[in-house]
């Protein structure tokens, strides 16, 4: 290794995609991170080329119209620059419903971010108070079936083992809302508006939120 | 600019903007509608006195990179007391939506319905959005006629460069900000709040904002017309209504954008803009711009320079551009490139740099731009195929100076040449059109000679259409069968040869035809053709010819007297009471030249008294710094 190649530091941050967000796609998203490590004024490691990219890495791409309080980036910095530091120039150069939640160090060995990815934990809240009994009878019944044969963008695949739990809970506010875990293997993701809409819901219904991403070899029970 | 001590929404805006987030998962790009970019201004909805929606009626993605828009947001919230919020059309599916659950058309900021508003700001800068304007009026629940309205609705002011001649849209509007918008905005928002405080009538605001310089009031004018349909008077109904309405300009460029808002989903030219320089005074004889934007500002290139480091620091952009309509007629060009080289290396952007002239290139310049951005293609526009038409249009260039050029080009490395050319000149021969094709091979053999089989050459057609404040705002716009005519010569022309062709469709040159020309009585042909349900005519897989046919037949207009038929010398034009600066005796004086195929050089050198100086000039002795190019 040179000397400089030492320098090279891969940061993963954590942040929060907020309701202001919603409707900004994957790849927009990334056109907006883009420019946010440009303000940064970090120093970014960009790819070669004629046209040079910040070369960074988004764990999974969020569905259209869900919010998150935790989703993970990864970038390189072409010199070392202490995580407090990059947390405050990141939050200070942040865009509204952006929110920096937490920068950390991670070793340059390891795989890329989207191919440690495991599972989704999400909440769903409904527009509309539901019926706990008629609720709680459609989630028993999906988790019941064996399976669930779906068609998506004209490919008919099984919904069911990307369904890992659902549960009914009761929310903040007294209302009742969903939890559920999915699968987010590379090859086997499992999207929360699909089990919505094998539950009979539209997504004009519910606003569904991403609570945690959960890469492999982490085991995190379904927060309580 | 006051702090919002909350981004909170008000109980009224939530409430409505709940119903519409359960709409958007229904509708494409929802990014589109909800507003939330770094740098957009929110201010507490009862914190200001006034609130301006700023609206552009074309979809986000095309209006949120309009300058003009930004800068007035820009002036209109460094206000105290004034909120300036954003609007654009929704797409076809979002207005069904919208239509669909009953809920108005809403500003991006405060999510609140247009009505809720004290003025609309309508930026109209090209005809093809007319019928989408009205949809805007129709979807905030506004009755379209501005006579329908009443002092419960906003006001609705129209600016922008198709409003030089506002007739075919003026009874939809209630005042227009002819000329440069920048700061007749704040004196319209003045009166606004002077008529508040008062008390008056809608009358009264409608009289006080017509005693603004720049400012036209149509429901103040009546109209009278000859048994032929030609314009016989324009009579002021009111002392304060001015006749003619002088166009406002700015003593010297304004301050450039000092708030970058950066859009979430993908626009149209993501980049840092900076106009250069305003006004052009090359002439040419078809230019609408070059006519109406005149005299020449430039600004100081320090502040170029210092502007598109803010802005790239504000944005995290990757390119920038600069603006004015003949970037390389900038006097300090040379020096602006070295500057932007150093950026370049420095934040590793890109440069765009439209607009370069034939005529003003010197071997300086080629090599300043060829170190800027290497490669790509190079575009010029001789927008004629023959010097004699050349001569015509005013843009003389001779075919070896044409040439000479090109070899340059391409011996700087370049490969690729676009070249824009207009069919349906006046005067023009079917040899001219011929010429086109001739010489865009003569183009590629001589790249094939200097840089062998990389050379590439794309021809741009497009179709000449007569406009108001123009030399040429008296000659028919050729007919539709012509112009086949012609596209079928030059495809033969082309035929074989390795020359990319694009032409835009003829059809949709004809409504523009149309629109740009014409009277008051054009607005129930705008009408119906929207009810008929004329949208996005400025898309081409949108645009419908049908809709606005049946609507001339259906309102009893005849289409051909507003497109093809060439106006007399002496007649009274639908707009002659709009004054753009140049004089209707210098323009027809141009136009006699044009039929001698006589030319007239860029004035910096000369003055030809085209009316500016004269109307202008107490203006520029106040702003010495302004940049002036009149000598
Ligand atoms: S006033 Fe004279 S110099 Fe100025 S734009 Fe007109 S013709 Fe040109």
């Amino acid at each position: 290794m040179t000397s400089q190649e030492e320098q090279i530091t891969r940061i993963r941050v954590t942040y929060a995609k907020g309701p202001s967000l919603r409707f900004i796609g994957h790849l927009d998203l990334q056109r907006l991170w883009e420019r946010l490590l440009r303000r940064s004024g970090l120093p970014i490691r960009y790819s070669q080329g004629f046209n040079p990219r910040a070369r960074l890495n988004l764990a999974s791409a969020l569905p259209l119209g869900v919010v998150s309080e935790a989703e993970l980036l990864d970038f390189w910095l072409d010199e070392a620059v202490p995580v407090g530091a990059v947390a405050k120039t990141l939050s200070q150069n942040s865009l509204p419903g952006l929110e920096i939640k937490a920068v950390q160090s991670v070793s340059l060995r390891e795989k890329a971010l989207q191919e440690q990815m495991a599972a989704s934990d999400y909440e769903i809240q409904f527009y509309d108070p539901q019926p706990q009994a008629e609720l709680a009878e459609k989630v028993a019944a999906l988790l019941a079936a064996k399976e669930l044969p779906r068609v998506r963008r004209k490919k008919s695949y099984d919904l069911r083992p990307l369904i890992l739990d659902v549960e009914v809970f009761i929310r903040g506010d007294g209302e009742l809302g969903l939890r559920m875990r999915l699968n987010a293997a590379p090859s086997a993701t499992g999207r929360p508006d699909e089990v919505l809409e094998a539950l009979g819901f539209s997504n004009t219904e519910y606003l569904a939120c991403r609570t945690g991403l959960i890469l492999e070899g982490e085991s995190a029970p379904l927060p309580s | 600019m006051p702090s919002s001590p909350s981004t909170s929404l008000s109980s009224k805006s939530e409430a409505l903007f709940r119903r519409v987030e359960r709409i958007l998962p229904t509708v494409t790009k929802p990014g589109r509608y909800v507003g939330g970019e770094l740098n957009q201004v929110v201010k507490p909805w009862e914190s200001v006195q006034t609130h301006v929606a700023l609206v552009f009626p074309d979809i986000y993605d095309l209006g949120q990179s309009n300058l003009g828009i930004a800068l007035l947001y820009d002036i209109l919230n460094a206000q105290e007391g004034v909120a300036a919020e954003r609007a654009f059309s929704p797409w076809l599916d979002m207005e069904t939506a919208l239509r669909e659950n009953d809920i108005p058309l809403y500003s991006l900021e405060n999510k609140r319905a247009l009505a809720d508003f004290d003025i609309l700001g309508i930026s109209l800068p090209y005809e093809t959005l007319y019928t989408n304007f009205l949809t805007i009026l129709n979807l905030a629940h506004l009755p379209l006629r501005s006579a329908d309205r009443d002092d419960s609705h906003p006001l609705i002011v129209a600016g922008g460069q198709s409003v030089f001649n506002p007739e075919p849209v003026a009874p939809f509007v209630d005042a227009f900000v002819i000329g440069e918008g920048e700061e007749a905005i704040l004196d319209v928002v003045q009166a606004h709040q002077a008529w508040r405080q008062s008390g008056g009538s809608r009358e009264a605001l409608l009289a006080a904002l017509a005693a603004i310089p720049g400012v036209y009031v149509p429901s103040l004018y009546e109209v009278a017309y000859q048994a032929d349909g030609t314009v016989a008077s324009v009579t002021p109904s009111h002392p304060n209504a001015a006749l003619p309405v002088q166009k406002r300009i700015t003593a010297k460029l304004p301050p450039p954008l000092t708030h970058f808002l950066v859009p979430n989903v993908e626009v149209v030219q993501e980049r840092v803009s900076v106009e250069i320089m305003r006004g052009c005074t090359r002439g040419c004889r078809f230019c609408h711009a070059g006519m109406v934007n005149r005299p020449i500002r430039e600004r100081p290139l320090d502040e170029i320079l210092a502007t598109l480091k803010a802005g790239l620091d504000q944005t995290g952009y990757e390119e920038v551009s600069l603006l004015s309509l003949s970037s390389s007629d900038y006097s300090q060009i040379i020096p602006l490139i070295n500057g932007l080289r150093d950026l370049l290396q420095e934040r590793q952007v890109n440069i765009t740099l439209p607009s370069l002239r034939i005529e003003s290139f010197t071997e300086d310049l080629m090599d300043e731009l060829q170190s800027l951005s290497p490669g790509g293609g190079f575009t010029l526009a001789p927008e004629a195929g023959t010097e004699r038409l050349r001569a015509v249009i005013n843009k003389p260039i001779s075919d070896e100076e044409f040439m000479a050029t090109v070899r340059s080009v391409y011996q700087h490395g370049w490969n690729s040449i676009k070249l824009y050319f207009m069919i349906g000149h006046p005067q023009e021969t079917l040899e001219d059109v011929a010429a086109i094709a001739e010489l865009c091979k003569a183009v590629l053999n001589e790249g094939r000679r200097i840089v062998g089989g990389r050379a590439r050459v794309h021809a741009g057609i497009s179709t000449f259409i007569p406009k108001p404040h123009t030399p040429f705002q008296w000659v028919g716009f050729d007919s539709l069968e012509s112009i086949q005519q012609k596209l079928d010569i030059l495809h033969q022309g082309l035929h074989g040869a390795k020359v990319k062709m694009t032409w835009n469709n003829p059809e949709s040159s004809l409504l523009e035809s149309w629109l740009a020309r014409g009277d008051r009585r054009l607005s129930d042909v705008i009408l119906r053709a929207w009810q008929k349900g004329a949208r996005f005519d400025a898309w081409s897989d949108q645009f419908n010819l049908s809709h606005w046919q049946d609507a001339f037949a259906e309102v009893g207009l005849d289409p051909d007297f507003y497109s093809h038929r060439a106006r007399g010398l002496d007649e009274m034009l639908p707009w002659d009471h709009i004054q753009a600066g140049v004089k209707k005796s210098f323009l027809k004086t141009d136009y006699l030249w044009s039929l001698q195929g006589k030319i007239r050089s860029d004035c910096r050198g000369r003055c030809y008294s085209c009316g500016i100086l004269s109307a202008y000039n107490e203006l520029r002795l106040v702003a010495p710094d302004g940049g002036w190019k009149c000598p």
